[in-house]
């Protein structure tokens, strides 16, 4: 007897499901622990690796062309299983590329994956893709990682061919010699005076998975050992500054959603995948299983490992990057970023010096707080002054000046012109951090788009109270959290839940004073303890800030000028060094990295291209 | 608005197409000079770095001013192009990647700059001494002496060294002019050094020479409004009658008609000006938007404009701007409008 058809097509539509089912996204959260064993952390480590191919390649249905793209073909192939199948729907795939730097780090993928298994035809399709098809380089630095990284790497898979079988008519030995100098400058750059998009929560991921191709397919040893030296540089970088896997305080580019809940974004896939603290976010992040399939090629160091997970107590952590390529309206072509962040088990204050580091989605300071499971937690608190306009845009792109506004929100970025945006930095903020206390000076020229600041309260607070004195007492997690706006406010909704403060006035900022719960008897200590706390506020003509925070640090600001802690003078651009605090170390200029945790140090000197590693006694 | 004058104004329009599409229809003959070229992004609101492809966007060619081809890859950022006056087959492209050149007409290309030289806004050919190249880049300016294959940067004595737009004086060999962030640079010695001369608050976006008199410059700025050189570029003077608020895009000479000139922008539609710029007209009425890319004169064809409003149809008027009718796309940025000679 037939089945019913519309019984087949659920048993299908199951099946479907259950193969592509996302185990430990769709599971309980992982419990931050450090597995102290280096096998059962390797096991651990390639069990989830797995775990991403057999989803993805479970995702592709043979005979469903729509279920069978770029990425399964890529399981497929990993897995070695249909290989057949994988050279049809690659040959037909190939027929309608698009997407640039894109599609060149999947196919790169897809053709060493691939080398003994597709069949002579989807070679060859393979091959005249990257002919006809012509990607764009971008005008971004994580566009130009991917795009010379899969040239480096398709260049060295067909050497010694002529320009005419090439996009963009140079030789393979031309490509090579191109590729190669780029991305030599860019390491270069980056271990002398910072990544450009830093500390991304997406980006991340399009630095590290063509590093990881480098360390993985490269035939130069040096080229090889450079790419798996970066992807130690990049991870390190991140999970330095990670609360249980999520990234925390000031990015370089991070979006709407990530931006509130600090989880979801492809950052936090590698802190499943490699620090096992936390859980996937849905899809691995978009192109994290690009990084799965080839990740056995990679071990990450025992020493990034604890950095990540192995938290003894609070640290502050200091470092440089520099901003995007500055075009106009700048004197200087990478100006400097100062970042600090303060973590602790139960929270991480974070932040930048404020001003217009990065078009767009700049992110320059927030507070997250742990917590057990942050799928669709909203655990950060943060303020900003909501700005854009085409200077911002004429500074960072090349592009003419009045349509780009209005044509951002159609590229991905739907609030850069909103009054309500929660993303994005200002000329007219400054920013100062010291421990887990922070002060953000506003001072907003007429006319400005927008002549205001939003604070982002979240749905996720456990308590919040407007205070008499003009404080805003919170809780969130097991962190107590004083939040001090500097001129009046009122609250509006927001359609993700929680609430946006706005404070429509142009002389403005925020003080913001974090402890943990542990510190304090009761809240009511906290509260009082924060009353306490000599406190004055100028705002006209400009604003002006003398707090004493709760560790007892005098701290001074007054906008235009540089902060002072205890009477003495900050002085950023001496102080700053490329990384500084207890686990990463760095001069500017040094192209070394040094990392300590515990007993464990390794040193990754680019002037040598040397690994070092050393235990202490 | 009544029925009578919606039916008078509907009549109009309809005998205004016609008479457009008259006029198109008799100038369509195979003996122009000259071949239109458009640099075109088609991909809309959406289209960005990275989720490019299939929207056709690119380099077109139309020798007939009524049918365009799609010539090389599909790019979303293509700026602006140029021949080779010897071998006008070779065209070259200022594009997102850098330099592009075809040899053949658009069959094959090839990216002449390197890593070290991205997005270039302009590109220009020195007729009087046609291998060389200048290129305008976002970091500078880059000359090539051997038709585009090596490049060194050349842009001491600029500070701000944003470089939109370039042009050669046909006159004679070597003499260059820049429009940067902050203002017009002239090079007397093919680009190995570089004056100020006219100082801008923000960018200067277009450089032209007339046809007619090649003392005679013209430039167009985001907020310094438009200026003209009677001096071959060494003085300037601001045109009255232009905005200066709003950025000019673009200006251009008519080859046929000494004193007409236009310039077009955003928000200020198509000016047009028949008395060498002492008094201007909007052109703009008929157009779908004010929000004008680029504007150009027909070489070939007398009292003809083509206009480019920002994601719309391209526009073409055979009476000088009066009247305007779509010419080709639907929803097209328009970087560049170039005519190139067939010989």
């Amino acid at each position: 007897m037939k089945p019913p058809r519309c019984l087949t097509l659920l048993v299908l539509c199951l099946t479907a499901t259950l193969a592509s089912a996302q185990p430990s996204f769709a599971g309980p959260a992982p419990v931050p622990t450090v597995i102290e064993d280096a096998a059962q952390r390797r096991a651990a480590f390639l069990a989830r690796r797995d775990e991403v191919i057999a989803w993805r390649a479970g995702r592709a249905q043979l005979g469903v062309p729509a279920t069978f793209g770029l990425g399964e073909i890529a399981a497929r192939l990993a897995l070695r299983q249909d290989a057949a199948a994988c050279s049809a729907q690659l040959i037909e795939v190939l027929q309608r590329p698009t997407g640039d730097m894109f599609w060149m780090f999947p196919v790169t993928c897809i053709a060493y994956l691939g080398r003994d298994q597709l069949t002579p035809a989807a070679q060859a399709a393979l091959r005249e893709a990257w002919r006809t098809y012509f990607p764009l380089r971008g005008d971004t630095e994580n566009h130009w990682v991917m795009y010379y990284s899969t040239l480096y790497l398709m260049a060295q898979l067909w050497p010694d061919e002529p320009g005419e079988r090439w996009f963009n008519g140079k030789s393979s030995a031309e490509i090579t010699a191109e590729s190669q100098a780029w991305l030599l400058h860019w390491m270069d750059l980056t271990t002398t005076i910072g990544q450009g998009e830093y500390d991304c929560t997406h980006y991340i991921g399009e630095y590290s998975i063509p590093m990881l191709y480098l360390a993985t397919w490269a035939k130069d040893p040096a080229m090889r050992q450079r790419g798996r030296m970066m992807l130690d540089y990049v991870m390190a970088d991140y999970a330095v500054e990670t609360l249980n896997g999520s990234y925390i305080g000031a990015h370089a580019r991070t979006d709407d959603t990530t931006v509130l809940e600090k989880w979801n974004g492809l950052a936090s896939f590698f802190g499943w995948l490699l620090l096992g603290n936390c859980p996937p976010p849905a899809n691995h992040g978009g192109w994290g299983f690009f990084f799965a399939v080839v990740a056995d090629h990679y071990e990450l160091p025992e020493v990034i490992y604890r950095i990540g997970t192995d938290r003894a107590g609070a640290y502050t952590h200091r470092e440089r990057k520099r901003t995007r390529h500055r075009w106009r309206n700048s004197d200087v072509r990478n100006a400097p970023v100062y970042k600090t962040s303060y973590v602790t088990k139960d929270y991480a204050l974070g932040s930048d010096q404020g001003g217009l580091l990065q078009p767009i989605q700049q992110h320059s300071w927030d507070l997250t707080w742990a917590v057990p499971d942050p799928r669709g937690v909203h655990n950060t608190i943060f303020s900003m002054q909501p700005y854009h306009g085409s200077h911002e845009l004429m500074m960072y792109f090349t592009e003419m000046p009045d349509y780009l506004p209005a044509a951002v929100t159609f590229q991905g970025k739907p609030t850069y012109i909103a009054e309500d945006k929660l993303l994005g930095g200002s000329p007219y903020e400054q920013i100062f951090q010291q421990d887990d206390a922070l002060i953000s000076l506003c001072d907003i020229p007429a006319g400005t788009n927008f002549e205001q600041v939003n604070g982002f309260f979240s749905k996720d607070l456990a308590v919040v109270e407007e205070d008499a004195s003009g404080w805003i007492f919170v809780q969130g997690g097991r962190t107590f959290i004083a939040f001090r706006p500097l001129a009046p406010y009122t609250w509006r909704p927001l359609a993700a839940g929680g609430r946006r403060l706005y404070s429509p006035h142009r002389q403005n900022g925020t003080i913001l004073q974090a402890a943990s719960a542990d510190e304090f008897e009761t809240w009511d200590a906290f509260k009082a303890a924060i009353r306490a706390l000599p406190l004055t506020i100028t705002l006209a003509p400009t604003p002006k800030v003398s707090f004493t925070n709760l560790r007892g640090q005098q701290l001074k600001c007054a906008y235009g000028a540089p902060p002072r802690v205890n009477g003495r003078v900050i002085d950023h651009e001496k102080e700053w060094k490329l990384f500084a605090g207890p686990f990463l170390n760095a001069e500017v200029g040094s192209r070394t990295l040094t990392l300590t945790h515990g007993r464990l140090t390794r040193v990754l000197d680019f002037n040598t291209l040397t690994i070092t590693d050393a235990v202490a006694p | 608005m009544s029925t009578a004058r919606r039916l008078f104004f509907f009549g109009l329009a309809l005998t205004t197409a016609a008479v457009g599409n008259l006029s198109a229809g008799n100038v369509a003959s195979p003996t122009f000079k000259h071949d239109l070229y458009l640099c075109v992004n088609l991909s809309g609101e959406t289209g960005i770095m990275g989720r490019s492809g299939g929207s056709k966007s690119g380099l077109y060619r139309s020798s007939d001013r009524e049918t365009f081809t799609h010539l090389g890859p599909e790019h979303i950022r293509m700026y602006t192009l140029t021949s080779d006056p010897r071998e006008r087959s070779t065209l070259y492209v200022a594009a997102l990647d850098g330099v592009l050149r075809t040899r053949d007409g658009g069959r094959s290309w090839r990216i002449l700059t390197s890593w070290d030289m991205t997005e270039p806004r302009s590109i220009a050919v020195d007729e009087r001494a046609p291998d060389h190249l200048y290129a305008g880049l976002p970091d500078g300016i880059a000359v090539s002496r051997d038709r585009g294959a090596t490049w060194q940067r050349m842009n001491d004595g600029i500070r701000r060294t944003f470089t939109q737009t370039m042009t050669v004086d046909r006159t004679r060999a070597g003499r260059v002019l820049a429009g940067t962030e902050k203002g017009v640079f002239l090079s007397e010695d093919a680009a190995r050094s570089w004056t100020l001369v006219q100082a801008t608050e923000e960018t200067t976006y277009d450089l032209r020479q007339s046809p007619h008199d090649a003392k005679h410059f013209l430039a167009v700025t985001a907020r310094d409004g438009a200026l003209a050189s009677q001096d071959a570029g060494r003085t300037w003077q601001t045109i009255a009658g232009l905005p200066v608020d709003r950025t000019l895009h673009n200006c251009d000479f008519d080859p046929h008609e000494s004193g007409r000139l236009l310039v077009c922008g955003w928000g200020v539609g198509v000016r047009v000006s028949e008395d060498n710029g002492r008094t201007w007209v909007d052109r703009t009425g008929g157009l779908p938007k004010r929000e004008v890319w680029r504007a150009k004169f027909d070489p070939d064809i007398p009292g003809r404009i083509y206009a480019a409003p920002y994601l719309a149809p391209v526009q073409v008027s055979d009476d000088r701007g009066r009247t305007w009718r779509p010419l080709q796309f639907e929803k097209a940025l328009v970087f560049d409008l170039a005519f190139v000679p067939r010989s």
